[in-house]
């Protein structure tokens, strides 16, 4: 027994030497994400906190002075970051409901087992692959309200028609562009949701005598709760770092300037201007260290409403049950 | 004797240090950029000559040195479309030993590299920004390289030029030489398509005398097309990219200038306000592009050349692209309007080179430099007719075959006759920021959220931030 004891000291067991294997092979996966998780990720997150405490203005390396909080102080009383944060909340609950919703509803529509249903998924899709820039150029042309496609049809019915689609309406337009562009990837994801809800459910509902309408309130809706949550997570981050449709939308460019109309101009829009057409580059990147932290924020409240509207896969305990 | 065997997760452990201390070690700055010098450093060589020319004498001593072959790879921060693969083959050719590696021109990549100490020698810019730059000490003094060349000429440089010439970044017009225009432009003059106002009942404008402001709004006026709410013929054009450059130069008209106390404010008084009020009502009537009133083609420019506007102010420039098919034969450049009566057109962009002030390759940079200014590349761009040579000596060259190009070279003889005015740009203010606080408060004007009072009043509020914001990053 003693020797035995011995051997075993002295000859690692296999299973030790298959884990070493196994961790190896971990890291040797990880490697390049963790690396790039720092250099472009961490790293310029310290560089850009650390630039938010200096008067750095792109160019003054060696002038560059500490200036403490006083960047995030300037930001309460700006008065253009409280107009555009506004200014994002509303484009956020004006766009948000209407490209969930409309995602969701082309989701239910194309899940059902009609002729030519991939060839409409494959259609819905292809918008999402075109790139913005591309995308808002063609839009323009539509829309522009001298000269657009629209204006004009409208003007074969009421000649010198003149709507501002992208000035006076350019919440509107925007939104119709952003919904536009992401129905389709909303409307994928929102279909991997709801392949994944069991038959023998719908079936079951269908043999005890529900309608669609209840199946959908109370097979489909609930068992979908968590795509929702996550599409509305990713579609709140997103709608609140929307930058490129503002920035390409903008009436008046030049080669750092961008104005967009005031009922677009968000906060990442004034963001950019601060940075490049004023190079306050510390205040710039104190304001998206704000940005950060208020959608963090948010995000860690909508984390903890799940728990009164996400399914979750436990069923509650009622009265009287065992 | 057992020897330990590195396991292989210290192995990975070991590589990634390895691996993360190269990656950092190649981010870091090679230098820091200091307040370097504008002064060349002590030449071991002549400054270049041009091919075939007797070396000019330099200010060394008789016992210098013989001048060694210049070398280095000079980094050149262009447009691609002004300097060319195959050009820079020849000059490679032409000169063995320096290489030019052309870095496509972007702002934020200037910045970067900066930051960076990330080679950078030559770099486009334009005669506005120099005071900017000269004020951060990022430019190479290159007065004793243009005494010494042979092929650029210092009696040859046109006026424009004196835009890179500074004794300190609040005196810019004259002292040493930090730069050269690639070409100009007297850019006030007023490109006009006669068709559109033939459309109107309207006489075409005499081409030899300048009009006034206000009768370039009242044209305006008369040749815009509306059908309903609709913008059929644009009456106005003009480049809202330079709105403070266009008002110092009618300021100077008069001796005033935009700024006051030594470039530490904007001055908005009477002058400055008539003058945001005139570019403010013609964006209220919808004559021009604006905040509210997109331009379809996204610039006025694009506009002209699309036959929908029917003046703009631009440069002789312009000649190379506003004659289209949908205007061909119709296009006119009229001399710059005035606003107090004195005619006056200077150049407000000038887009040049300047040689930044941590090349490690003066020298090779100066090659590069003097023949893109002065050699071939001049000589074409001379005989292109998107700008008035910088050199005197190239003028004749210019286009001036066609009945479009003869109307245009007269004109334009009578705008650079009037074209040496000094304007002093602001060295606190970054390029963008007063075009970005005039347009961004122009368009709360507009939409009514504001009045033309509060407009003034925010502008000037903004610019003084920002100026102060310069001066203390300066300091």
């Amino acid at each position: 027994m003693a020797a035995t004891n011995v051997v075993s000291a002295r000859r690692p067991p296999r299973s030790s030497s298959r884990a070493k294997r196994r961790s190896r092979t971990f890291y040797l996966f990880i490697t390049p994400w963790l690396l790039g998780l720092i250099f472009l990720t961490l790293i310029p997150f310290i560089f850009g906190f650390v630039i938010s405490l200096t008067n750095y203005d792109g160019i003054n390396l060696p002038t560059v002075k500490f200036v403490g909080l006083d960047n995030y102080i300037r930001a309460f009383s700006d008065q253009y970051v409280s107009f555009s944060i506004g200014r994002t909340l509303v484009w956020t609950a004006f766009n948000l409901p209407i490209w969930l919703g409309l995602s969701f509803l082309l989701a239910l529509i194309l899940n059902q087992d009609v002729k030519g249903r991939d060839f409409f998924r494959t259609l819905y899709y292809l918008p999402s692959v075109v790139p913005a820039v591309a995308a808002v150029t063609v839009w323009k042309i539509l829309l522009d309200k001298n000269n657009g496609f629209l204006n004009g049809v409208i003007s074969l019915f009421q000649p010198g028609t003149a709507v501002g689609w992208l000035t006076t309406y350019a919440l509107q337009g925007m939104t119709a562009i952003a919904v536009w562009s992401g129905l389709g990837g909303g409307m994928v994801i929102f279909l991997a949701g709801l392949q994944n809800i069991p038959d023998e459910l719908v079936e079951a509902a269908k043999i005890d005598g529900a309608g669609s309408w209840q199946i959908f309130q109370y097979i489909t809706l609930p068992l979908m709760t968590p795509i929702i949550f996550f599409q509305l997570i990713m579609g709140l981050i997103g709608s609140f770092q929307q930058l490129v449709y503002p920035l390409l939308l903008a009436t008046v460019t030049g080669q750092y300037v961008s104005v967009p109309p005031r009922s677009i101009y968000l906060y990442m829009i004034h963001t950019y201007q601060q940075i490049f057409a004023n190079q306050r580059y510390g205040y710039g990147t104190a304001l998206l260290w704000l940005l950060t932290i208020g959608v963090t924020a948010l995000t860690l409240i909508v984390f903890w409403s799940q728990k009164f509207w996400v399914y979750s896969g436990d069923i509650p305990e009622t009265e009287g049950s065992s | 004797m057992s020897q330990k065997k590195i396991s292989r997760r210290e192995l990975l452990k070991l590589s990634g240090t390895v691996i993360s201390g190269a990656i950092l070690a190649s981010c870091t700055p090679a230098s820091t950029p200091t307040a370097a010098p504008t002064e060349p450093p002590a030449a071991t060589a002549a400054p270049t000559v041009a091919p075939g020319a007797t070396a000019a004498p330099t200010v060394a001593p008789t016992s210098a040195p013989p001048p060694k072959a210049v070398e280095g790879n000079v980094v050149v921060m262009a447009q691609r479309n002004e300097l060319s693969e195959d050009q820079e083959a020849q000059f490679e050719a032409e000169n063995p030993g320096i290489t030019i590696e052309l870095v496509e021109q972007s702002t934020e990549r200037f910045f970067a590299m900066l930051a960076a100490g990330a080679q950078l020698d030559l770099y486009r810019t334009q005669a506005p920004i120099v005071p900017s730059l000269l004020a951060r000490k990022l430019l190479y003094d290159l007065t004793p390289y243009f005494e010494a060349s042979e092929l650029i000429k210092i009696d040859d440089l046109a006026d424009a030029n004196k835009g890179y010439w500074a004794e300190s970044a609040l005196e810019v017009g004259s002292g040493k030489i930090y730069g050269m225009v690639k070409d100009f432009s007297p850019d006030h003059t007023v490109w006009v398509n006669d068709a559109k106002f033939e459309e109107a009942g309207i006489t075409p404008v005499d081409d030899t005398t300048p009009m006034t402001y206000e009768q370039w709004h009242d044209l305006a006026n008369q040749v815009a097309k509306f059908e309903g709410d609709r913008i059929a013929t644009w009456g106005f054009g003009y480049s809202n990219g330079w709105i403070d450059r266009i008002w110092m130069d009618r300021l100077a008209e008069t001796g005033k200038s935009l700024y006051k106390d030594g470039f530490t404010k904007i001055d908005f008084g009477d002058d400055t306000k008539a003058l945001a009020n005139y570019f403010y009502t013609v964006a209220k009537e919808r004559l021009c592009e604006s905040p509210v009133d997109a331009s379809p083609n996204g610039w006025a420019g694009g506009d002209f050349a699309a036959g929908i506007l029917a003046t703009m102010q631009y440069g002789y420039w312009f000649g190379g692209m506003c004659e289209t098919d949908a205007n061909r034969g119709k296009v006119r450049m009229l001399p710059a309007p005035t606003w107090s009566g004195v005619h006056q057109d200077p150049t407000v962009t000038a887009t040049g080179f300047v040689m930044m002030s941590g090349t490690q390759v003066p020298d090779a940079a100066w090659k590069v430099f003097e023949w893109y200014m002065g050699g071939q590349p001049s000589i074409d761009r001379a005989g292109s007719g998107w700008g008035v040579p910088a050199l005197k000596s190239q003028w004749s060259l210019m286009p001036n075959t066609t009945p479009f190009h003869q109307q245009v070279q007269k004109v334009l003889a009578g705008e650079l006759a009037v074209s040496n005015v000094k304007l002093q740009y602001n060295p606190f203010l970054g390029e963008g920021s007063f075009y970005n606080a005039w347009n961004t408060h122009l368009n709360e004007a507009l939409t009514g959220t504001i009045t033309f009072d509060e407009l003034c009043s925010l502008t000037e509020k903004d610019v003084n931030t920002l100026i102060s914001e310069g001066i203390s990053r300066m300091s």
